[in-house]
Order: structure tokens, then sequence, then C-alpha cells
């Protein structure tokens, strides 16, 4: 039985009560807090979608690294951080240059 | 703070300068965890002067409020643009903490603000060269003539940085095998202690800089400058992404390229080294996701608990990604 509604759905029904209608009637110093909290809302309503499957891949893709072999490692690793990223920071890897 | 600083702050001038001060247009320029500055308009006689107070907290004082003073007024005798310094205090009388109070110079420092500034006004070039330039006198000052109080880099400051990194990456990112790799590639190509030890601002990045249309009109937050240090450490760190506020594209400050920044660099005397530069960009990198993982730690175990510093631990994946950008093995032939 699948709860309505679901915890990514009340994650972005959170964020958009401090973005919207929380933050318009806090004092400035205080906005900033609110902006990160449905931030962090967001990040929680894709790692309940996401997170499993890039948990599992994760695993899948370190043990296939050859020990002692740097290249293999850091191409696995990029593909786990890029599968972060989707969750923490949607986009940030389109930049590939240093 | 004290709960009327204004007052403070004009019982303070009246004393220094021996004639009755007035303060008016008072008003909290940032409100940073660390260091509080505020602007204010003094009035002596019929002249009023526009001037700014950094108050310093001493839990947060990295260095006595007189030894930042003597640095940013040695920096400034060398061309190096910097507010003024009219007068400090250490006496906790007047507003509870020591302060400086600076002459207050006009312009953008929200990093946002001076992209915008720099693009509507056509001098993002201009500036770099300028920016370069300002750090390369800085780091033709001799670092003996800091005061002592101001902190000193051992004999290795490369070496000295990477143990202290690395301590906390043990500690608090150990399960991250970016963050190993990373450790692994610093190790490999220590570069030894620097050629020229210089006098170093640390943190010299878009945010700290004054910036007008007409380019860079001063270079501010000189707490944590360091004598005898690699000026390599300073040029690579103002190129990190996170400086760069979403215009990747521009190593520098999101407004310049390298190319234009070492120009400048160069030009007013300055020696660049991309080896070493390139390890202290790869090094600076992995010393904020370490400092990120500590603000994450000081939310959970309650020393700071705040949501903002909780957020901090869901960044480090931004910093991993930088990390590999950096470290990328050579292609295959």
């Amino acid at each position: 039985m699948q709860n309505r509604p679901t915890a990514a759905e009340l994650l972005e029904s959170l964020a958009e009560l401090l973005e919207d209608t929380l933050l318009p009637a806090l004092p400035a110093d205080l906005q900033h807090r609110a902006r990160v909290g449905a931030n962090l809302a967001r990040i929680l309503g894709r790692e309940v979608e996401l997170g499993p499957a890039a948990a599992a891949r994760e695993k899948e893709l370190l043990e296939a690294v050859p020990a002692g072999d740097e290249e293999a490692l850091w191409q696995a690793l990029a593909e786990v951080v890029r599968a972060d990223l989707a969750i923490a920071k949607p986009g940030y890897d389109s930049w590939e240059g240093e | 703070m004290s709960a009327d600083p204004a007052r403070g702050l004009a019982d303070f001038l009246t004393r220094e300068l021996g004639d009755q001060v007035t303060i008016s247009d008072f008003r909290f320029l940032s409100a940073g965890a660390r260091r509080r500055n505020i602007a204010f308009t003094a009035t002596v006689g019929d002249t009023p002067r526009r001037l700014v107070a950094t108050v310093v907290p001493p839990a947060v004082e990295l260095m006595p409020v007189e030894a930042e003073a003597g640095v940013r007024e040695l920096a400034r005798a060398h061309g190096v643009p910097v507010p003024e310094v009219v007068a400090t205090c250490t006496d906790t009388s007047y507003v509870g903490e020591p302060f400086l109070i600076s002459e207050h110079i006009d312009g953008d420092t929200v990093p946002r603000r001076v992209l915008r500034t720099l693009a509507a006004a056509g001098t993002a070039e201009h500036t770099a060269r300028r920016w370069g330039a300002a750090m390369a006198r800085l780091h033709s000052v001799d670092p003996a003539q800091a005061p002592e109080s101001v902190p000193a880099a051992g004999a290795d400051p490369a070496a000295e940085h990477l143990a202290e990194v690395t301590a906390v990456v043990g500690e608090l990112l150990a399960d991250r095998p970016v963050f190993s790799l990373a450790l692994r590639w610093l190790e490999k190509r220590l570069p030894g202690p620097p050629p020229r030890p210089a006098l170093v601002h640390t943190d010299m990045r878009n945010g700290n800089l004054i910036i007008g249309a007409d380019g860079l009109r001063a270079v501010l937050d000189w707490e944590g400058t360091q004598r005898f240090g690699d000026p390599m450490r300073d040029v690579a760190w103002p190129a990190l992404r996170m400086w760069r506020f979403r215009e990747d594209a521009e190593e520098f400050g999101g407004f310049a390229d390298r190319d234009t920044f070492v120009r400048g660099y160069e030009e007013a005397g300055g020696t660049f080294d991309p080896d070493r530069y390139r390890w202290w960009k790869v090094m600076g990198t992995l010393y904020w996701g370490a400092g990120l993982a500590q603000q994450a730690a000081a939310h959970l175990d309650g020393t700071v608990r705040d949501i903002v510093m909780a957020a901090s631990g869901r960044r480090v994946s931004e910093i991993e990604w930088d990390l590999l950008m950096q470290i990328r093995p050579a292609a295959k032939a």
C-alpha cells in the first residue's frame, strides 16, 4: 500500500511551506535559513527517489575497480559523484573544467 | 557587542581626536558569524567623515587588531589598495569588544553584484589585471617587516597545510574515496618550500574586494594574513570554483581567465609557477571540503546547532566533483 502524499510529495510540500509561505513573512536575518531549509527538503525528496539505486550502483562500480588502477578508480568515482550530485545539486556536474 | 555601539564609537572617537564627535548613518554592513562591520558617518565640527568599524569578538580573533592594522598599512605602503586604518581600540569598555576603524570606500562587495557591475561597465579584464597586480605588490613585501603577532607559516607551508587537512579528512571524511585519492595526488606532488616566502593574504577572492565600475578599489578582510607563506597559495585560492558564483568558465572570481590575472600579477613583479599553483588549487579545494565536513560535525555534536551548518554536509559532493576535475588522470594515448 502506498501512502499519499508520498515522502517525496510531502518533502516538496515542506519546501513550498518554507519558501513560499513562511519566508516572505520572516525578518531578513532568518530568510536565508528558510531558503536553506527548503533546499534541504528538496534534496531529501530527490534522495527518497534516487538514493537506493545510487547506493547500489556505487557499491557495484567501486567493487569493479581493479586494485591499484587509479585511472579506473577515477572513472568510477566520477560516476558515483555524478549520481550524488543528481540528489544534492542537479546540474553541478555539467561543468567539467577545472 | 554592547547594547549601544554607536554611543561607544562616538565616545572613543571623541577621546581619540580630542574634539566632540557625533555619529550618524549608523548601519550594519554584514552580519558574519565572525566579525561585524558597521558603516557610519563621524562628524567633527562641520566635517563629516565616512568610516567603517570592524568589531572582532576575542573568541574568533585570528590576530590582534593592532597587528591587522599594521599589516594593512604595510600593504598600503607597497601600493596595495586597502582602506586606510584610522584607529584601533582594544579597550572593551567602548563597544564591548576590540575593533578597528577605517575609511569607508564606496563600491560593491557582494559577488553577484560585482559580476553585474563589471559586465555592465566592460571593465572585467582591467579589474582582473589590477587584482593580480595588487596581489603581486603584497608578495613583494618583506614578510619580516610585518608585525610579529601575525601568524607565520613553517619552513614548508605546503607540507604543513597538507598535514593539517589530512588529519581532518582522517577524522571526518575517511569513508569518502575521492578525498583519499586527492590526498594521494597531493602527497605525490608536494612542491617543497617556496623559493621566496611571502606575506600572503590567504583569502583575496571575489567577495573580499571592493569593486566599482572603474575597477578594483580595495582589498578587504586581512584577518587571515600569514607571514612567510607560499605566494602560489594566494594566487590559487581565488581561482576555486566556489568563488566564481555560477560563472564557471571564468576561473578568477567568475569574471576573468587565468591568463589575464597572471598577466597583471607578473607585470607588477610577481613570479607565477603553474605546477605550484595547480597543487595549491587542489589543496585549497580539499581544505574547503574539510571545512564543510567540520561545519556539519559542529551541527551534529551540538557546538553550532544551525540548519546552514547542517546543509554544508550535503555540499561535500560539489567539492568531490571539483577535486576530480582537477586531478583527472592524463587521457590514455
